[in-house]
């Protein structure tokens, strides 16, 4: 294999070491990326494909880099999820209604990239305006999981879950409002970073929910996502991170209601990565906190209510511009009385608070990051001993209560069941993801080859 | 006056200046049904504290 086929499915830390000593081409990179999403154009990870722009972008790093500029990023191919503004190059959200817009600016999360040198390498599939976690878009293809096409990448940033694992990028950029950074990231096999609510600015990101919009990495390694955060945040808890001593530190894994129902390949797996960090002295014990039963429920009032005042003139106006899923949460969406809103947000608080109260004697919560691995494409409820549960639901039912707390929140890969990835959900306090990091690289390091 | 949940959900629908067609409700009824059923958890769980703030 040529060094630089090898390099571009290195972790995004070492192909931005190998091109700032020059022991790569950016160019080449490009080019052998390119050649990659030719070949992998059926798992639908590109809405639109890097192309020129991205090469012109390569030649102009590697003539930098020739002149001994630095840069935190510089020549490094990012890709980005199709609902961050891109100055001159078109933004869909994943939807017919912004399939020809054009935006006249670049979103911060994508102008804090470019500042750092990384080139935009494409924009990536994702859920039809971030609206769920199939990443089966009606407009711009059913996006598929690279360990079996057969199976959903998940979504909503389903297209940068895709073209990190398949290598089809050093690291990509991604969104989260209920989900949809680390379920992609737990059903594929790679690092997906939700950080704590506002730690990266979301001014040009599209929005799907206001109070639960979170932008982050997703990536081959823990490390690449530290790197990528302190780009994206301007702050330092990545570099933090790597040095960050983890002994003693107390994780709580978390029991009750909440995860009875979770696959027993899965939850077999969370148990290994937690006996892993007692073993590499962490204080690991099991927690509860009640109050998780009600995150549904709220999340649900929250969203839908929160994306069809966004949706409210379109999803009047124009509803066949939908597809069907969307479409349906939109109406439903436009019935949620403002008493309903407002009941969900008291329990919001509520819930903060339960958990305010549980990291007060913990540092680290440990959970599944999602209860099944990848399903099939199309397949729409889970059997349980206790029932049925929609698909959807299953898959955010362990991640959103995340983000109506905006607790930061890491997915990292741990193992297999059934052959299929399965992600390790790392929480921490507000702010601290220094330590959710830490433990994060101590999981990847325990990880089954 | 609707009188079924199917009717109810056409009539708040037309209230909320949505253009549903019989097949749009019978399609998002189900959903509109789980819907109301996770409210109605949530008013239960929030009536205690309601009820220590009365007067």
């Amino acid at each position: 294999m040529a060094p630089v086929e090898a390099l571009a499915s290195a972790p995004l830390v070492q192909i931005a070491r190998s091109l700032s000593r020059r022991q790569a081409s950016p160019v080449e990179l490009a080019d052998t990326y390119t050649r990659r999403i030719e070949a992998a154009v059926g798992l639908r990870a590109y809405i639109t494909l890097p192309g020129e722009r991205a090469r012109r972008e390569a030649k102009r790093a590697e003539r930098r880099l020739s002149r001994g500029e630095i840069g935190t990023l510089l020549g490094v191919p990012i890709a980005v999820k199709d609902l961050f503004a891109t100055r001159a190059q078109r933004t869909t959200v994943g939807s017919r209604l912004l399939r020809d817009w054009v935006p006249s600016r670049d979103a911060d999360a994508v102008a804090r990239l470019r500042a750092a040198g990384a080139i935009v390498f494409g924009k990536t599939n994702l859920h039809e305006f971030a609206y769920g976690v199939s990443t089966a878009n009606p407009w711009w293809g059913v996006a598929r999981n690279p360990h079996d096409p057969r199976r959903s990448p998940g979504g909503s940033s389903g297209g940068s879950a895709i073209a990190v694992v398949a290598g089809l990028c050093a690291g990509a950029l991604g969104s989260d409002t209920g989900g949809s950074i680390r379920v992609p990231a737990s059903l594929c096999g790679c690092v997906g970073l939700k950080p704590t609510f506002g730690a990266i600015p979301l001014g040009g990101t599209f929005p799907l929910g206001w109070s639960l919009d979170h932008a982050g990495p997703l990536t081959r390694t823990v490390d690449d996502a530290g790197l990528l955060l302190d780009v994206l945040s301007g702050g330092d808890a990545g570099r933090r991170a790597r040095r960050a001593s983890t002994r003693g530190l107390r994780v709580g894994v978390l029991q009750g209601p909440i995860v009875q129902n979770v696959q027993p390949g899965v939850a077999r797996q969370v148990d290994a990565a937690a006996a892993a960090l007692r073993r590499r002295g962490l204080r690991v014990r099991d927690v509860q906190i009640p109050e998780m039963e009600w995150t549904v429920a709220t999340q649900l009032v929250t969203l839908r209510a929160e994306a069809s005042a966004l949706h409210a003139r379109w999803i009047r106006s124009r509803p066949s511009a939908y597809g069907a899923d969307v479409r349906a949460r939109l109406q439903l969406g436009a019935l949620v009385g403002g008493a309903d809103y407002v009941l969900a947000q008291r329990m919001r608080d509520r819930i903060r608070a339960a958990m305010s109260r549980v990291f007060r004697e913990i540092d680290i919560l440990l959970l599944p990051t999602t209860p099944i691995t990848a399903p099939v494409v199309g397949e729409r409820t889970v059997r349980w001993r206790s029932g049925e549960e929609p698909v959807d639901g299953a898959l955010v039912r362990l991640t959103a209560p995340f983000n109506l707390t905006g607790l930061p929140a890491l997915s990292v890969p741990f193992g297999a069941a059934a052959g299929l990835p399965v992600g390790v959900q790392v929480v921490g306090q507000w702010n601290d993801e220094a330590r959710v990091l830490a433990v994060g690289r101590l999981i990847e390091e325990e990880a089954p080859p | 006056m609707p009188v079924t949940e199917r009717e109810r959900l056409a009539a708040a629908g037309r209230a909320a200046g949505l253009r549903l067609s019989a097949d749009d409700v019978a399609a998002l009824l189900p959903a509109w049904k789980r819907y109301l059923a996770l409210v109605e958890q949530l008013r239960a769980a929030a009536a205690p504290e309601d009820a220590d703030g009365a007067g």
